[in-house]
C-alpha cells in the first residue's frame, strides 16, 4: 500500500504530498497522479488509474463475436473505428475470412481520418495545458468536419461501429470521396496555421524543448509506443513492421525525433498528420468508386478453437489484441493491449524531478486516453 | 539569443497568432446555433430507436427475436406467443431500454422486416429516466412522429404528409444504394 499511497519520509518537512486528479482538467479525463513536491519540484510521483474502468474484458467474454465490435469502439473513444481493427482482424484471420481489396482501403481511410481527428484533439487539448485556448477550438472545428464525413457514412460520429468482418458494414456515401478530398485541401491549408501557433510559437519552445526527456532505452524497456517511441528515436510502426489492410499499398514515412523530449512528441505527431494526409492523398486515387465493400463471412461466427494477436498502429501507438477462441460463438477470452496504457507507465520516470508545471506539458504529451487506460 | 532576438520572436509569434484568430472570425464554423437552429443529420445517423408499423396499421414485426439477440448491451426485452389464428407469432412484449442503449445500430441490421429503424430524434434529455425505458407504444410513437426513418434493408424511408410509407429518392439514399433498392423491389411486388 505504501507504494499506492505516498507516505511521507519520516525527518523530511520540506516534501509536500500532492493529489493531482482526478478531476483536474489537465489529466484528460480521470488520471490521478500522488506527487511528492519539495517547492516547485516533483520528487515522486505515484499514477493511480481505474476511475473509468468499465470491465470490458470481462463483458467481451459474454458477447458473441458481432456484439464484441460494438464494445471495442467505447475504449478510445477519440479515435473511433481504429479500435475495432485489432478485434476485427484476429478473427477474420481465425475464420480465415477474404476482404475485398476495396474494403480494405475503406477501412483504410477511416483509419487515417481518425488519426487525424485523434491527433487534432491532441493538439487542441496540448495547447489548453499549456495555456493556449484558441489552438483548441480551431482543431475541434476541423476535427467537427471529420465527424459529419464519418457520421454520412456510418451513422454515429465518435462511436461508428462501422468495421465487421469482412470489411465494412456499409457502403460509403456517394459524396464520400469527394468530401474526403475537400476536408484533405482545407486541412492542408489549416496545417500551416498550426505550424504557426504551436511549433513554431516560442512559448512553446519555452515549455516544451528539454523538459521530460525520455531516452531510448528506456522508452524500449518500458514498451511504449507510437509517437512517444518515435520522439525517442526508434523507428518502429506497426503500419510499416507488420503491415495490414491497406498501408502494403501506400507510401508514408515514419517520423522519427532523436531527442525524446515534450518538443518532439509534439513534432512528431505533426509529420504524423501531414503523412496521414498524404496516405489519404493516395488512397482516395487507388480506391475504387464502387464495388465490394463486404466479403463473404459466414452467418454463425464460430472460429475454430485457438489463438491469435494482431496489433495495428492506431493514434498513440499499438493497440493489439489477442483473442482465444475455444470453438463456441462467444470469445473465450479477449486482452486489449492498450497503447495509453503502456505510454502511461513512464509517468513516474518523466514526472520525477521535473517541474510541476512541467508535468502538465509532459503528461499531455504522453496523449492519454482514459477510456482506454481503465478500460 | 540577442536581447533583441528575443523581442523579435515574440512579436512575431503574437503577430501570427493575431492574424490566424482574424483570419478565422469571417470563416463560417461548421456548427449550428442549435436551440435556434436544428441540425440537418444525415439520414443513417443514429440517434434512436422506433419501430414502424404498416400503413394500415398492422405490425411489421414478425417478432422473430433476431434483434433481441443481436444486442450488445442486450436492453432488448421481447415476449411472444403463437398467433391463435393463422402463422406467425404476436407480441406479448417489446421492451428496449433506451437508457442503456448504447445505439450500435445491431438490431437494426438484423432485423429481417426493417420494422426496428434509426430515426433521428436526438432530443431525449429527460429528468426522468424511466421515460427512457421504452416499451411497445412508445417506439411505436416514434415512428409516427418521425419523417423518416432508416433500416439497411430497406434504405431510407419517408411518411409523406397523408401518411403513406414512400422510399425516398436515391439522392437522399446512403451508399450500397444497389444492395438497398433491391430487396425493397422485392417486398414491392
Ligand atoms: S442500438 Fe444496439 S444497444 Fe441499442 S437496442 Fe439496438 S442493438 Fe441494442
Ligand atoms: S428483428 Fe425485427 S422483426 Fe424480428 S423481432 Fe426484432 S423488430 Fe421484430
Amino acid at each position: 500500500m505504501s507504494t499506492m499511497n505516498l507516505e511521507p519520509v519520516p525527518g523530511r518537512t520540506d516534501e509536500m504530498i500532492v493529489n493531482m486528479g482526478p478531476q483536474h482538467p489537465a489529466t484528460h479525463g480521470v488520471l490521478r497522479v500522488v506527487l511528492g513536491l519539495e517547492g516547485e519540484r516533483i520528487t515522486r510521483a505515484v499514477p493511480h488509474i481505474g476511475y473509468l474502468h468499465r470491465n470490458h474484458e470481462k463483458i467481451e467474454e459474454a458477447r458473441t463475436y458481432p456484439m464484441v465490435i460494438a464494445y471495442t469502439d467505447r475504449m478510445d473513444y477519440v479515435s473511433g473505428t481504429q479500435n475495432e481493427l485489432p478485434f476485427v482482424l484476429a478473427v477474420e484471420d481465425m475464420l480465415g475470412v477474404e476482404v475485398p481489396d476495396r474494403a480494405k482501403k475503406i477501412r483504410t481511410i477511416f483509419f487515417e481520418l481518425y488519426r487525424l481527428a485523434s491527433h487534432l484533439v491532441w493538439m487542441g487539448t496540448a495547447m489548453l495545458d499549456l495555456g493556449a485556448i484558441s489552438p483548441f477550438l480551431y482543431t475541434f472545428w476541423d476535427r467537427e468536419i471529420i465527424l459529419g464525413i464519418v457520421e454520412k457514412t456510418a451513422g454515429a460520429r465518435m462511436l461508428p461501429n462501422y468495421y465487421t468482418f469482412g470489411g465494412v458494414r456499409r457502403d460509403v456515401h456517394p459524396d464520400f470521396f469527394k468530401d474526403v478530398a475537400d476536408f484533405l485541401d482545407h486541412m492542408e491549408r489549416r496545417m500551416v496555421d498550426y505550424e504557426h501557433l504551436v511549433l513554431e510559437s516560442p512559448v512553446v519552445h519555452a515549455r516544451t524543448k528539454g523538459v521530460g526527456v525520455l531516452d531510448q532505452e528506456r522508452a524500449v524497456a518500458r514498451g511504449v509506443s507510437g509517437p512517444v517511441l518515435r520522439a525517442s528515436g526508434v523507428a518502429y510502426d506497426v503500419r510499416k513492421a507488420f503491415p495490414y489492410d491497406a498501408y502494403p499499398d501506400v507510401e508514408f514515412e515514419i517520423p522519427t525525433s532523436p531527442d525524446g523530449d515534450t518538443y518532439a512528441r509534439f513534432w512528431v505527431r505533426f509529420q504524423e498528420m501531414y503523412q496521414s494526409i498524404r496516405i489519404l492523398r493516395q488512397l482516395l486515387e487507388l480506391t475504387p468508386k464502387t464495388g465490394p465493400y463486404k466479403g463473404r463471412a459466414p452467418a454463425r461466427l464460430k472460429p475454430p478453437a485457438g489463438e491469435r494477436y494482431r496489433a495495428v498502429e492506431n493514434s498513440r501507438g499499438e493497440l493489439g489484441v489477442l483473442v482465444v477462441s475455444d470453438g463456441s460463438d462467444k470469445p473465450y477470452r479477449v486482452k486489449h493491449r492498450g497503447a495509453a496504457f503502456s505510454n502511461l507507465q513512464i509517468i513516474p520516470d518523466l514526472f520525477v524531478g521535473a517541474k510541476f508545471s512541467d508535468a502538465i506539458a509532459i503528461l499531455s504529451s504522453l496523449d492519454p486516453v482514459f477510456g482506454e487506460i481503465d478500460r | 539569443m540577442s536581447l533583441l532576438q528575443e523581442v523579435w520572436q515574440a512579436v512575431k509569434a503574437i503577430g501570427t497568432g493575431m492574424a490566424t484568430v482574424h483570419k478565422r472570425v469571417y470563416e463560417e464554423a461548421p456548427t449550428e446555433f442549435y436551440p435556434y437552429v436544428k441540425p440537418e443529420l444525415p439520414p443513417v445517423s443514429v440517434q434512436s430507436l422506433a419501430l414502424v408499423e404498416n400503413e394500415d396499421g398492422s405490425e411489421r414485426c414478425i417478432v422473430c427475436l433476431q434483434c433481441e439477440r443481436a444486442c450488445p448491451a442486450q436492453v432488448i426485452t421481447i415476449e411472444r406467443h403463437r398467433n391463435p389464428e393463422g402463422k406467425g407469432f404476436l407480441i406479448d412484449r417489446f421492451d428496449i431500454d433506451l437508457v442503456n442503449c448504447m445505439y450500435c445500430a445491431a438490431c437494426v441490421e438484423a432485423c429481417p422486416v426493417s420494422s426496428i429503424v434509426t430515426i433521428q430524434d436526438f432530443e431525449m434529455s429527460t429528468y426522468d429516466l424511466q421515460t427512457l425505458k421504452a416499451d411497445i407504444d412508445f417506439l411505436h410513437e416514434q415512428a409516427r412522429r418521425a419523417r423518416q426513418w432508416y433500416s439497411p434493408k430497406f434504405g431510407v424511408e419517408l411518411r409523406t404528409d397523408d401518411g403513406r410509407i414512400e422510399k425516398a429518392p436515391p439522392e437522399m439514399q446512403p451508399g450500397g444504394l444497389a444492395e438497398i433498392l433491391k430487396p425493397a423491389e422485392e417486398v414491392d411486388s
